[in-house]
């Protein structure tokens, strides 16, 4: 064989070999089927800002102990998270400047007004000067998960426990959800 | 059936991008196809024909910052860990290409006032898209570790085209040192989608002077998204045969229709000494059929739902909060879809090359007269360049081309560029009489393991090749 022929054999197999006998080592790409996306979202969700005077029924005027409002929560029955939602962590705060305190109330409803989750706690009383923060921190696992998904609306109850002070103040209220999903 | 999931997974677009550099084939003069990459390029034959199909082939799929080996490492179980770290190293600038051609029909001749002509028509698809690191962060890991901290919509761009070209070159020989050619070029769009220019920023922000513990922020929301021949694919119920006549009319002007040119060069300032350097693709598509363009835009902030108490309005009604919410949201984040035509411009390349040979060739019977290639060996520098929607993106590469004989050649080159600095291809050419075939590989490194390999390239062709006695 001559150094030229030699050459040729020699480029073309290398070439060929390794274009043809070319393989993927080292992975297993059945993990593919374990890929999963798993974000944590932050949703704020309901926020008010109540007084004395929304203690006063709109109709008679006169001072009623317990408020409540509806709120539908449309996302509760998006795909992505009747599907895909793993835990729920919610966040609740009450800044309180009454000097009474209340009961809050909040009820997870599903479309048929069936209650699926309550989460009840006091709020402590401020005073003027010096409002008190109260804080509850609900947290859903993935065992029940599903009080969640079958939710809808979102009721907030409060009821003022009245004391001999005069009722006025400012009852602030914030609250948010840690949505974890695994995709 | 490793081979065929990587494959597949490549051309799924998952991992894996593709370049448009033909390295392998800049300054090689006894091939045809080297004219497409500089239309000035000297020319040693006197016609070609390619074999209709086969007379080039070139596919390379690559990613700048990412390879099957960083996810799928079968010697670690957590694939999640890997994909997340892998979504944390890439960048905004990191990017996945995949580029395929394929020459239809390739002819040349040379006329009698000696200058080349070659004509042809060859398909081409070219996808291009930035890592959207920011949005991907977002679906990844959610806002909830970026609290105060921007997601940035403009990480998203991406471009992707299938068209047909056809072209018409002529190469002339200015004098015994400068060679310089032109190629006109009208494309036939098959397929467009372009999503570039984005911007807007979505921030959860724990500003304690906002009412609920996180406001949401979306800021200057523009997304857009421009497609052409995409939308009656998808909207109009076409069979398979249907949709395949449909991008065959296509093919032959029959949808989207653009123009361009390339222009080239190569002189020589000694014998043994050239430079050379090429503009391709010099042109603009106006996608004006079958146009879809999908619009989100508008800016909005948010500190969650407020309940009024109580939950009836002045007519006893209930409010409906959440109604009223996305009613908000809906007026001042729009998503539109609308049809309005649109101009894309080609990826423009361009090429500068030095190149020196020695050994010099004769004439087996007369050493006083040389071949048109004045010698066995070339080395030679080679820059490419392409406009992406950011940046020009570069390789450099450095050759040597040996030919052992008139009818073998090889070239072997070795790249630097955003996917390897382990780049070493080569080119095999051979001429059986009038026969001549070409096989070109990037990256053989790796193919020793294309799990580790951030890019690939493979590119072969088949022509009759003529020379005048």
């Amino acid at each position: 064989m001559s150094l030229f022929k030699l050459h040729k054999t020699l480029f073309l197999l290398v070439l060929c070999s390794l274009v043809l006998v070319s393989c993927v080592k080292g992975v297993d790409l059945d993990q593919r089927e374990e890929i999963a996306l798993t974000p944590d979202l932050q949703v704020s969700l309901l926020i008010f800002d109540v007084t004395a005077q929304d203690f006063n029924d709109p109709e008679t005027g006169e001072f009623q102990s317990i408020i409540r409002d509806t709120v539908r929560l449309e996302f509760l029955d998006d795909s992505y998270i009747q599907d895909d939602l793993s835990t729920v962590e919610f966040s609740f705060k009450y800044t309180n400047s009454f000097t009474q305190a209340f009961r809050n109330k909040i009820s997870f409803l599903s479309e048929t007004n069936g209650v699926q989750h309550v989460v009840s706690f006091d709020i402590l009383a401020g005073t003027k000067g010096q409002p008190v923060v109260t804080n509850w921190i609900e947290f859903i696992d993935k065992a029940n998960i599903e009080v969640v998904k079958k939710s809808i609306k979102m009721v907030v109850e409060l009821q003022a426990i009245p004391n001999q002070d005069p009722f006025e103040g400012e009852l602030k209220f914030e609250s948010k959800g840690l949505f974890s999903f695994e995709f | 059936m490793k081979c065929l999931y990587f494959l597949l997974i490549l051309f799924a677009g998952i991992t894996s991008s593709m370049s448009q550099n033909k390295q392998l084939l800049y300054n090689v003069n006894g091939l045809p196809q080297s004219l497409l990459n500089n239309p000035g390029s000297t020319v040693n034959f006197d016609g070609h024909v390619g074999i209709p199909l086969f007379s080039k082939f070139h596919i390379s799929v690559g990613s700048s910052g990412l390879n099957l080996y960083d996810i799928f490492d079968n010697s670690n179980p957590d694939v999640n860990k890997r994909v997340s770290s892998a979504i944390r190293r890439l960048t905004r600038n990191d990017y996945f290409t995949l580029h395929q051609q394929l020459e239809i029909l390739s002819a040349g001749w040379r006329l009698n006032n000696g200058q080349y002509l070659s004509a042809g028509v060859y398909q081409e698809m070219d996808m291009f898209a930035y890592f959207p690191k920011d949005p991907a962060l977002l679906v990844n890991e959610g806002n909830n570790a970026y609290i105060n901290v921007p997601f940035d919509f403009s990480d998203v761009s991406f471009t992707g085209e299938i068209l047909t070209v056809y072209h018409l070159g002529i190469n002339k020989k200015i004098n015994d040192k400068l060679t310089v050619g032109v190629r006109g070029k009208l494309y036939s769009g098959i397929f467009n989608v372009e999503s570039i220019h984005n911007k807007g920023l979505f921030t959860t922000r724990d500003d304690p002077n906002t009412p609920n513990f996180y406001r949401h922020f979306a800021e200057n929301i523009d997304v857009r998204v421009n497609t052409s021949g995409y939308a009656s694919l998808n909207n109009s119920g076409m069979t398979v045969q249907q949709s395949t006549a449909d991008l065959l009319k296509r093919s032959f002007f029959g949808g989207n229709v653009g123009a361009g040119f390339d222009i080239g060069g190569t002189y020589s300032l000694r014998e043994n000494f050239r430079v050379s350097a090429s503009i391709l693709d010099i042109g603009v598509v106006y996608q004006q059929h079958d146009v879809e363009n999908y619009l989100y835009y508008g800016s909005y902030a948010t500190d969650g739902i407020e309940p009024l108490f109580p939950d009836v309005d002045e007519n006893n009604n209930t409010i409906p909060y959440w109604d009223l919410f996305e009613d908000e949201v809906d007026r001042n984040l729009k998503d539109e879809t609308l049809q309005e035509n649109y101009t894309t411009w080609r990826p423009t390349k361009f090429n500068a090359a030095i190149e020196f040979g020695f050994e010099e060739m004769y004439d087996v019977c007369n050493y006083r007269r040389t071949y048109k290639r004045r010698n066995f060996n070339l080395v030679g520098l080679h820059l490419f360049g392409v406009r992406r929607p950011r940046t020009l993106n570069f390789a450099l590469t450095a050759y040597y081309d040996r030919k052992f004989r008139n009818n073998f050649r090889a070239k072997i080159a070795y790249t630097v560029d955003d996917y390897s600095f382990t780049n070493v291809g080569l080119l095999v050419s051979k001429r059986l009489n009038k026969f001549n075939m070409f096989l070109a590989a990037d990256n053989l490194f790796g193919y020793l393991n294309l799990a580790k390999s951030q890019n690939a390239s493979l590119q072969f062709g088949l022509q009759f090749i003529f020379n005048k006695q």
